[in-house]
């Protein structure tokens, strides 16, 4: 075995012990990781490398930060309760509609910040009780929830995952909205349905429309509430289109849609508010930090080289049964790491195929991470919304959805040259 | 847009920092200083 073998082996079990032994925090054990095996590798100025390591996703930081800021004054003044409420009074007859918008409610916050976290904590809390309330049990809500977070997650705009592996062979992320929306929307609808409809049905929806509290809705109005997110999606819009005139950039637009929430609905300490945001995302910001220098030494020490190899020298007929293993397997440590780490040298292992949709199918793959164990952000979030004390219920009810994604996502893969052909 | 970019950053970090002396998790000032690091430099300009 080679030498970058047995230092991959190292930093993921160094990694590891420090997830699972010690218990330290994912970005946490990355540092140590990263430190050991900078110093078994016999890197040259190996404190360069790692500080140089953490600038890798300063912009999504960036970007992850301020969106957080912007869904949590959302929140705080109000307007993501009255959403749900306005979805609820409205589609109130029709419960299939209804699950699948309030599916698309928890998906929103994903789809804006690129963090699975901040849909399960902002949009997941507040539509938790209602699936209660709708007859849902515990388990089924956090399942529901961390499915419409990853895949909120993956959804346009923002989809790190995607970015992590463009950035990785040279590739703008520009143009994967249409194969985005095609790989989660439809996904999210047959959840929403597989989860939510059959209970939701039966239930008497009159008592859950009388527990709703329209107060916010009716003192502000729909426009005026919704305003800062419908700003959000036409500056966003006029960000790519005509981007000499508005090309703001996404911290940008998240802060002045931020500014916008405090004038828009129920008024809120924004400094308070903005710290709780910040203190909410720090753990992704920190894996992104720890994540960053993690490849900087993989890559110094040949590491990533040695992996990009082996993956290239993968056969063709066993290609995808490793992308459908070991892509979410790696997520375990990190879903943002699986895409960098293990994405790129399988994205340039699929060359011949339509890139676009490739990268997109791999960073939907790569979100599954956020149900390994023992990160698991997606699902250890969505248990504590739904009140459970473990989440290893939730998990088991996530392993069928699991396996319907991975299967989804490599047959896109796998089609991708007659998908493109058709949009 | 370079120094409203900056502004932005700043005004990240500052949130960062008073998280770091305000919280009493010790693994989440461990993270907020990880995070610091590569800000500072940047709105720093050294890197």
């Amino acid at each position: 075995m080679s030498q970058e073998f047995w230092l991959f082996i190292l930093m993921v079990g160094v990694f590891a012990a420090g997830c699972f032994a010690l218990k330290w925090p994912v970005s946490v054990s990355m540092l140590v990781a990263s430190v050991a095996g900078a110093l078994a590798g016999g890197v040259q100025d190996p404190v360069r490398h790692l500080v140089e390591g953490t600038f890798g996703y300063v912009d999504t930081i960036l970007t992850i930060a301020t969106a957080m800021m912007f869904m949590t004054g959302f929140k705080d003044s109000g307007a993501l309760e009255a959403l749900t409420a306005a979805v609820i009074k409205k589609f109130n007859k029709w419960p299939g509609i209804l699950m699948i918008l309030l599916t698309f409610v928890i998906m929103v916050p994903g789809m804006i910040t690129g963090s699975s976290t901040a849909s399960v904590l902002t949009a997941g809390a507040v539509v938790a009780p209602m699936f209660a309330s709708m007859g849902m049990t515990a388990v089924e809500s956090g399942a529901l929830i961390s499915i419409a977070a990853i895949l909120g997650m993956i959804a346009p705009p923002v989809n790190i995952p995607a970015m992590l592996i463009g950035g990785g062979i040279d590739m703008p992320y520009v143009g994967f909205e249409l194969p985005l929306i095609l790989l989660t929307f439809p996904l999210a609808i047959v959840f929403a349905l597989w989860f939510g409809w059959r209970k939701v049905r039966h239930v008497d929806r009159s008592k859950v429309l009388a527990s709703l509290d329209f107060s916010t809705l009716n003192q502000y109005g729909g426009w005026r509430l919704f305003s800062p997110l419908i700003l959000i999606f036409v500056l966003m819009i006029l960000d790519k289109a005509v981007p000499s005139i508005f090309g703001l950039g996404m911290p940008l637009i998240f802060m002045l849609c931020t500014m916008l929430t405090w004038i828009t609905g129920k008024r809120f300490n924004l400094l308070q508010s903005a710290k709780k945001s910040i203190e909410d995302v720090l753990p992704v910001l920190g894996i992104l930090v720890g994540v960053g220098m993690f490849i900087q030494i993989m890559t110094a020490t040949g590491v990533r080289g040695f992996i990009v190899v082996n993956a290239l020298s993968v056969p063709p007929a066993l290609l995808y049964v490793m992308i459908a293993i070991s892509i979410p397997l790696f997520g375990a440590i990190s879903a943002f790491g699986s895409s960098s780490v293990l994405g790129v040298p399988f994205m340039l292992a699929l060359l011949s195929q339509d890139q676009i949709i490739a990268a997109a199918s791999l960073s939907l793959i790569a979100a599954i991470g956020d149900f390994m164990p023992p990160t698991a952000l997606a699902a250890i979030f969505a248990a504590k919304v739904v009140g459970l004390e473990k989440y290893g219920t939730v998990l088991k009810k996530l392993v069928v959805p699991t396996l319907i994604i991975i299967v989804y996502a490599i047959l896109f893969i796998v089609f991708s040259k007659q998908i493109r052909a058709v949009l | 847009m370079f120094y409203i970019y900056l502004v932005i950053l700043a005004a990240v970090l500052a949130l960062t920092v008073w998280v770091l002396f305000d919280t009493k998790k010790f693994s989440l000032q461990m993270t907020a200083a990880m995070v610091i690091v590569p800000l500072l430099l940047r709105l720093l300009m050294i890197k």
